[in-house]
């Protein structure tokens, strides 16, 4: 494990948004969508960024993808010629080969696929776009790459409204695959799916992920499904990762108090559970007016004086468990035991 | 039907309800012969996927499905609230849905909280103002008092300064905050069943907590009965008493809570608890599927619904006819042909 390649380094990651008032369009103010985000992907493994509405988990996804550019912050990646580029300061020229390298599969099967198209024009877009191939190549990858997700090549010619959820997402899927990518972010890609479709698709996405070697950077609000998927999990909050460690690690020792709270607020779907979790009091803070001091300390039940004035920084208080908390040395945290 | 050791009658009971739809492209079979009963202070959750029939059976009972739906036959019995002339039970399904006695049930008796709380409320009146107006069309009360009633039970559902929010709009309020209201809202006439229609699925896991924990207060408080509608296993285990596992428009399977967790007998609950991703299981393993996905309404396979996906399926009987919903065991009801002839 320890040699593996970091495919993605991010460091530093910022993205404000300004607020803006007024005829002028004066800016009065910034929401902190992202606020000095760090963490890495390795090469072959499944990474998730997990957190509640507006932790600026998707803005940072989207930062990685330069669906938006970034306000601060490095985003290394190691495209397959082995050299390190800077995502975030790229020109836009040089980005089209790199795009190739990185693709995206969307949350919402049903708006994500144009209707008016076939699943040929949809999953060959890609290849089109790129000039891969003539139109007999692209055919043969088209029913290679529905064969791959589970679909019949003799679809191609079908339009979206024709497939269940389920299946668009495999569509989706397809599409993404289409460029053989080293790195897929895939954001919430089942949380609009029925329970009975979700597992097919979760199944789907660790074959081929072991088939193909893909590299997952895994966006998701879903703890279980966290859980199922992941080699590690970073957990954001207002805008900051509090905590980062591999899956078993966080899910049986958390050490910061937020990811205690989030894990024990999943239902489990086992009468014998009930009623063993802690709500937390009051509401997610404001990215555009944060608290002092570390932005969890109002809803914090183990807050000290030290968390409503310093900003606590990520630290590694073990090899590979990373954490943003004051008292991450001394508090004893309830996970989720087995 | 279930008879459990309930002392009390129940509440509502529902009898063999078929709600269709008449699109011009044919019939869809929404509900299709629902049956179950709620008792007082309890809370019966209806579970399934989508197309399953969990959200129109509640509409049924509110009598609010639009057209082209109907409810085509069936009984939705409500052991009305005594006082007022009223008494006795009410057959739903025979009150026209715009009389003035179904909209007195209609939040009066029987309040309704939606899934989405931001299209729930109207984005030109203050969140005061609906509370208000639903407070003065059921109660005999001023716009004065209605306020304060208002104020009164945003401060119940722990909303903080309701005497500020209360003059807000739906959009000034986060997700969790609107979803308090809306709660507000469908109690502020004090009804005795409350529906609950997925009422956390748009929410975060931590607010969620925060909003199931309100409803089981509230219910203990209030002495509530709740109908909780979800295709979140989690928050039913969480939550119900009782439940419901409906697919394709007809009850599968129904039973006492932990009778559906511990030991589910109809192959699709078995299937469907397995299917999901557990917070307790070991991370990267295959997970067990269920095979081909819910079938479009209008291609209703014929005999059971569930015998194309069945990993149990029976050749020439689950296709051939539809098995009538029978008692397990005391109050655990199973419909499938693995338990015994039709």
């Amino acid at each position: 494990m320890e040699s593996r390649v970091r495919l993605l380094e991010v460091k530093g990651l910022k993205k404000f948004f300004p607020i803006r008032r007024g005829i002028l369009q004066r800016e009065v103010g910034q929401v902190r969508a992202v606020d000095d985000v760090t963490f890495y992907v390795e090469k072959g493994e499944t990474l998730s960024l997990v957190g509640e509405s507006g932790c600026g988990k998707t803005t940072t996804s989207r930062c990685i993808l330069r669906a938006i550019k970034a306000t601060a912050g490095q985003i290394l990646f190691r495209p397959e010629d082995g050299s390190v580029v800077d995502v975030a300061t790229l020109p836009k020229a040089q980005l089209r080969p790199l795009r190739r390298q990185m693709q995206m599969i969307f949350q919402d099967p049903f708006s994500s696929l144009n209707p008016r198209r076939t699943l040929l024009d949809i999953v060959a877009e890609p290849l089109v776009a790129n000039r891969i191939g003539n139109r007999r190549d692209q055919l043969d990858r088209v029913a290679e790459l529905l064969r791959l997700v589970g679909l019949r090549p003799e679809y191609m010619r079908r339009y979206p409204h024709a497939f269940s959820g389920g299946q668009r997402q495999r569509i989706g899927i397809a599409r993404a695959l289409a460029l053989n990518p080293s790195l897929i972010v895939a954001d919430e890609p089942v949380s609009a799916l029925d329970v009975s479709v979700q597992a097919q698709i979760l199944n789907l996405m660790l074959a081929l992920q072991e088939r193909l070697g893909l590299t997952y950077l895994f966006v998701a609000h879903d703890l279980s499904v966290v859980k199922h998927v992941s080699d590690r999990v970073a957990v954001m909050y207002v805008g900051r990762l509090v905590e980062m460690t591999d899956t078993q690690r966080l899910f049986a020792t958390p050490r910061h108090p937020y990811t205690e709270a989030l894990l024990s607020a999943v239902p489990v779907p086992d009468p014998r559970w009930r009623s063993k979790r802690i709500v937390l009091e009051g509401e997610v803070a404001d990215p555009a007016n944060p608290p002092s001091g570390c932005y969890f300390h109002p809803r914090c039940r183990y807050a000290v004086e030290a968390c409503r004035t310093e900003t606590p920084q990520l630290a590694e208080i073990q090899p590979g468990h990373y954490v943003s908390c004051h008292r991450a040395g001394e508090l004893h945290l309830k996970g989720i035991v087995a | 039907m279930a008879t459990e050791s309930n002392t009390e009658p129940a509440i509502l009971s529902v009898r063999d309800l078929k709600t269709y739809f008449f699109p011009d492209e044919g019939t869809v079979r929404a509900v299709d012969g629902v049956s179950f009963d709620l008792y007082p202070k309890k809370t019966l959750g209806i579970v399934g996927e989508s197309g399953c029939g969990k959200s129109v059976t509640a509409r049924s009972i509110l009598r609010i499905v639009e057209r082209p739906g109907k409810i085509v036959s069936g009984q939705i019995l409500l052991q009305r609230k005594s006082g007022n002339g009223g008494g006795g039970v009410a057959d739903l399904v025979r009150l026209d849905p715009s009389s003035p006695e179904m909209r007195l049930i209609r939040g009066g008796e029987i309040g309704l909280v939606f899934q989405e709380p931001m299209t729930s409320f109207s984005p030109v009146h203050t969140i005061g103002n609906q509370i208000i107006e639903t407070v003065q069309l059921h109660m005999r009360v001023g716009p004065k008092e209605a306020r304060e009633r208002a104020i009164e039970m945003l401060r119940l559902v722990g909303i903080p300064k309701p005497e500020r929010r209360v003059d807000e709009y739906a959009f000034e309020l986060s997700g969790g905050l609107r979803q308090r209201a809306m709660i507000a809202m469908a109690l502020s006439c004090g009804p005795r069943i409350l529906i609950a229609d997925e009422p956390t699925t748009a929410l975060d896991v931590t607010t969620q907590a925060q909003i199931l924990d309100l409803m089981r207060q509230l219910q203990e408080q209030e002495g509530m009965t709740i109908i909780l509608i979800t295709h979140n296993l989690g928050v039913v285990a969480e939550m119900c008493d009782t439940v419901v596992v409906m697919y394709l428009g007809r009850v599968v399977e129904q039973g006492p809570v932990d009778a559906i967790f511990h030991a589910p007998k109809h192959p699709y609950t078995r299937a469907l608890l397995r299917s999901i991703p557990s917070i307790h299981a070991t991370t990267r393993t295959t997970l067990p599927t269920i095979a081909g996905s819910i079938p479009h309404p209008y291609n209703r396979p014929t005999g059971c619904p569930f015998h194309p996906r069945c990993p149990e399926v029976l050749r020439g009987v689950c296709d051939a006819g539809e098995p009538e919903l029978q008692s397990f065991a005391a109050g655990h009801d199973v419909s499938c042909f693995l338990y015994g002839k039709p």
